[in-house]
């Protein structure tokens, strides 16, 4: 029971006295059987949690396996400050400087345009916004999650980089900026979303005593609510920015792809090349075995060990912020919560006032009147709303006026014929779901079994620590490098061949981090003193855990299993080498055989298929329609049972 | 407790949907009565047109085939055809040393030839460009289309990326194996190139005789002549740009695998392979 103490010890939100005594005192023959059941439980969600570790573990060895090669080949040095990449030229030459740089730079100016925009949002939806603004504007913004990224980068080729020709008078519109901008949008609603989340959670108390006090609304936001909860807002950034580092599909579309370093290097008009483009762009055409596929295997280990820099660098600050004795926790809310109850809000709040105002309110001084310097603020904030909102009107009218027009009854329940010019896209409707649930029913067990077993059966030690890194890292590694992973063991080794299962699996692995995230993250936000009421009572542990604890966190869970069923639906990468075709002529009707997939087909039509733009437009619009479905039922699901939420 | 209602409503949510999956399953099962010789062909995305158009024709024909078509990549191909996961593997390349040494059964099949364009903007008012002007293009000697007998604009340079057999031919024939200029923009796709070219108007780039929507083919000025790149000239070959692609196969080809690829060798095949805007073979 020691075990289960320090569990309970962990939990927030204690009303009650700690100590009362072994939980399991209670009828023999019941009890007996109750243990049982309690023990085998806890074996079970081991042996669950084991895999899902080992198989994280997995894949990251995997890949220093192969990245290491390149180390061999051309030494650590030359390989990670070589100033070229010329894989192909008369002497290759397999330098990743510049495409470091190139992740750095695009990574840097989308945060920067990015950043206010997303907690301007998030401010406006938290303080600003009446309640039925905010139940529109809030899952307006986070309907931006749900477009798939090959849709992304259709828009950016056509739209985005146009705009920029024209609108700067440059030769060529793809660009740094281009890609920043991109991501910028693409990294809204996660920073938006969570940086709400903290805001949110500021205790009332708070505010209304600021506002006792005689501040005005914006002052209070700025002196208290922003300061208090800032270390979510910085969460949210750092999620932004694993977001923004790992996309592939859409930055390759429109960054150029040069493997330059701007000169001067404040040239946002310059091409760039990024690490997740690289492989993008090169992976499917390299000979395996070759140097060059070598390198691109260790450009993905640049790739993660860049990934472990930036969360190892948000732990650092967040431990800083919160005070010596917190723990860093993975997730914002809990830190939020955590920080929030830890220390006396004076400390919060003198602690960190000063740095976040000059951060954000930097432009209103001393000189402006209050009101005037509010009235300026929330203009501004209303602005960064409507810069969003429009963003996202826009992309969805171009998609739907397109595509609309190719919707019709043989486009939804036909087979493809003359490449995808005619005919229809039922077949990969169906291998859609087909993958996408075959993903969902092996990632959320594991998913669920892992974070229960971490949040409730194990303490905070070093080495859970290690393994909430390595699922962070498994989070933040681009999709494309599942898809590789997925080829080389399931499809080769293990002989799957291009498979509906290889398929299945590579999406359950590369959205199982997200899972365990999302659940733990549920898990936490149920107080300690449920629990507590619980044993009390004399459940056994999986009693309370099935019974007290998992039906308020379903609400939270769900919504992770939902966006990550979005996710699932909307990526190319994976699947890419492991189970999608072109085409084919029956329906799957077994495991082992591969099937048509929306993403894919789209991907296909608009690279490799000439006059079928039609379709392409029409492949996306479906794709968008059956993405941005499951995300308002998560939306719908939520607003429905978070009032319900026990807080 | 509310929780506990929520808990059941989405229990049935999900199991509506799991419901829903099943019959879809169940309704395709029966769909296959038979059970077809089957076959898969996986690799260069060039290629992919091709062999598509082919396996339509071909399960036209023969109600017992499945022929099953994906992507992917020109050495998804070769490792797939190499490892036995799929019967045919297409590549748009040849073979490298580490793939033959790795696959030595593995046999080429020529089935067509691709031509590689030089296209424009259409505003770009230069009509016909020699092979040298191409290469100073390309390795960055020419940065404004005046240096080339066009109007001033800077040029955009617009490529395959590295992996590409496209380029890899391309840097042979035109480049003679000069490397790139460095602010070459890449795209991983012809469909990409072209869509760049289209729009950008001091762009130039390369792609298949397929992709010359909204962009203008260049003349190639060969020995003082300027060569158009018609169908009929590349066959011919007086339009010098082509290059091979291939189907490759474990070992001689059998069974369905040999009856597909004949097919597509055929006068039959060699037609689609015309339509499809790629070179059918001479003779």
């Amino acid at each position: 029971m020691a075990k289960g103490f320090s569990i309970r010890a962990r939990c927030r939100n204690f009303r009650w006295p700690r100590d009362r005594g072994t939980p399991e005192i209670s009828g023999p023959a019941a009890g007996a059987k109750r243990r049982f059941v309690d023990w085998a439980v806890s074996k079970l969600l081991f042996v669950g949690a084991l895999a899902a570790i080992v198989t994280v573990f997995f894949i990251i060895a995997f890949l220093l396996r192969d990245g290491y090669q390149i180390v061999l080949e051309t030494g650590l040095w030359n390989f990670l400050t070589g100033m070229e990449w010329n894989p192909t030229g008369r002497s290759p030459a397999y330098g990743v400087f510049p495409l470091i740089t190139g992740t750095l730079l695009v990574m840097a100016l989308a945060m920067v345009i990015a950043v206010p925009l997303s907690i301007g949002s998030a401010v406006f939806i938290a303080e600003i916004a009446s309640p039925g603004m905010k139940s529109v504007i809030k899952p307006a913004i986070e309907l931006l999650a749900g477009i798939p990224s090959v849709v992304y980068g259709f828009f950016g080729l056509i739209l985005l980089t146009d705009w920029i020709r024209v609108a700067f008078d440059q030769p060529s519109g793809s660009s740094w900026l281009a890609g920043s901008i991109l991501l910028a949008i693409m990294s809204i609603p996660t920073i938006t979303s969570v940086a709400e989340d903290a805001i949110s959670s500021v205790p009332r108390e708070f505010k209304e005593a600021s506002l006792a006090l005689g501040a005005t609304h914006w002052q209070t936001i700025r002196r208290v609510i922003v300061p208090g909860a800032l270390s979510g807002i910085s969460a949210a950034i750092i999620l932004g920015m694993g977001r923004a580092i790992g996309e592939t599909m859409a930055v390759l579309m429109v960054t150029g792809n040069a493997a330059v370093i701007p000169d001067p290097l404040y040239d946002v008009f310059s091409p760039v090349r990024t690490l997740t483009g690289t492989l993008g762009i090169e992976m499917g055409e390299v000979a395996f075995g070759s140097t060059h596929y070598h390198a691109l295997f260790g450009v993905a280990v640049v790739l993660l060990f860049i990934t472990l820099a930036i969360n190892s660098a948000a732990r650092v600050i967040i431990t800083r912020i919160q005070g010596a004795q917190s723990i860093a926790r993975s997730t914002p809310s809990g830190w939020v919560r955590a920080a929030i109850q830890r220390s006396t809000p004076y400390r919060a709040i003198a602690g960190t006032a000063s740095r976040i105002t000059h951060a954000v309110s930097a432009p209103f001084g001393r000189l402006v009147h209050p009101r005037t310097s509010q009235r300026c603020a929330f203009l501004l904030i209303s602005l960064a709303v409507a810069i969003v909102i429009v963003i996202l009107g826009v992309i969805l009218f171009e998609i739907v006026v397109n595509g609309a027009g190719a919707i019709t009854w043989e486009f939804l329940t036909g087979s493809p014929k003359d490449l995808g010019r005619a005919g229809g896209i039922f077949p990969a409707i169906v291998g859609t779901f087909y993958l996408v649930g075959g993903a969902l029913a092996i990632a959320l067990p594991l998913g669920i079994a892992t974070a229960i077993y971490l949040i409730e059966y194990t303490a905070d030690t070093q080495l859970t620590r290690g393994i909430r890194t390595a699922v962070d890292l498994l989070n933040g590694t681009p999709s494309i490098v599942f898809g590789l992973f997925g080829f080389a063991f399931l499809v080769l080794f293990l002989g799957f061949g291009v498979s509906l299962i290889a398929g299945q699996i590579t999406l359950g692995l590369m959205i199982l981090p997200t899972i365990i995230r999302t659940t733990e993250e549920a898990l936490r936000s149920i107080p300690g003193s449920l629990r507590e009421g619980s044993y009390a009572l004399g459940a056994t542990k999986w009693q309370t855990i099935w019974r007290v604890v998992l039906p308020p966190a379903l609400p939270g869970i769900l919504t992770g299993a939902i966006l990550s069923i979005g996710r699932a639906a909307g990526e190319t990468a994976p699947i890419m080498f492991t189970a999608a075709i072109f085409s084919s002529r029956f329906l799957p009707s077994s495991l082992t055989e591969p099937v048509m997939a929306l993403p894919y087909h789209l991907f296909v039509l608009t690279t490799t298929v000439p006059g079928a733009a039609t379709q392409s437009y029409g492949t996306a619009f479906v794709l968008l329609m059956l993405v941005l479905m499951i995300y308002l039922a998560a939306i719908l699901v939520r607003r429905r049972y978070s009032p319900a939420k026990v807080m | 407790m509310a929780g506990k209602s929520l808990s059941k409503t989405s229990t049935v949510a999900v199991a509506g949907i799991f419901v829903v999956l099943l019959m879809v399953a169940g309704c395709l099962g029966n769909e296959q009565a038979t059970t077809p010789e089957r076959i898969t062909v996986t690799g260069s995305t060039t290629v992919l047109p091709i062999a598509e158009q082919a396996r339509e024709a071909f399960e036209a024909q023969d109600a017992s085939a499945e022929i099953m078509v994906s992507g992917g990549g020109s050495s998804v191909g070769v490792k797939a055809a190499g490892e036995g996961t799929a019967e045919i593997g297409m590549s748009s390349r040849d073979l490298k040393d580490a793939e033959t040494t790795g696959y030595p059964d593995l046999v080429k099949h020529h089935i067509a030839d691709d031509a590689i364009l030089l296209i424009v903007n259409p505003a770009n008012n230069v009509e016909s460009l020699t092979l040298d002007q191409i290469r100073g293009i390309y390795n960055g000697t020419y940065t404004n289309w005046n240096q080339v007998s066009g109007s001033e604009a800077q040029i955009v340079v617009v490529g395959r990326d590295s992996a590409s057999g496209t380029r890899e031919f391309f840097s042979e024939f035109v480049m003679d194996g000069e490397d790139f200029v460095r602010t070459q923009e890449e795209f991983n796709s012809n469909g990409g190139i072209q869509q760049k070219v289209s729009q950008t108007p001091g762009a130039i780039g390369y792609a298949g005789l397929g992709y010359t929507e909204g962009v203008k083919a260049l003349r190639l000025n060969v020995d003082g002549t300027d060569v158009e790149p018609t169908f009929q000239n590349i066959t011919d070959g007086t339009y010098p740009v082509s290059r091979p692609l291939y189907m490759l196969t474990n070992g001689e080809p059998e069974g369905l695998t040999q009856r597909y690829i004949e097919f597509i060798l055929s006068a039959e095949g060699q037609e689609i392979v015309a339509s499809e805007d790629y070179i059918p073979l001479r003779g």
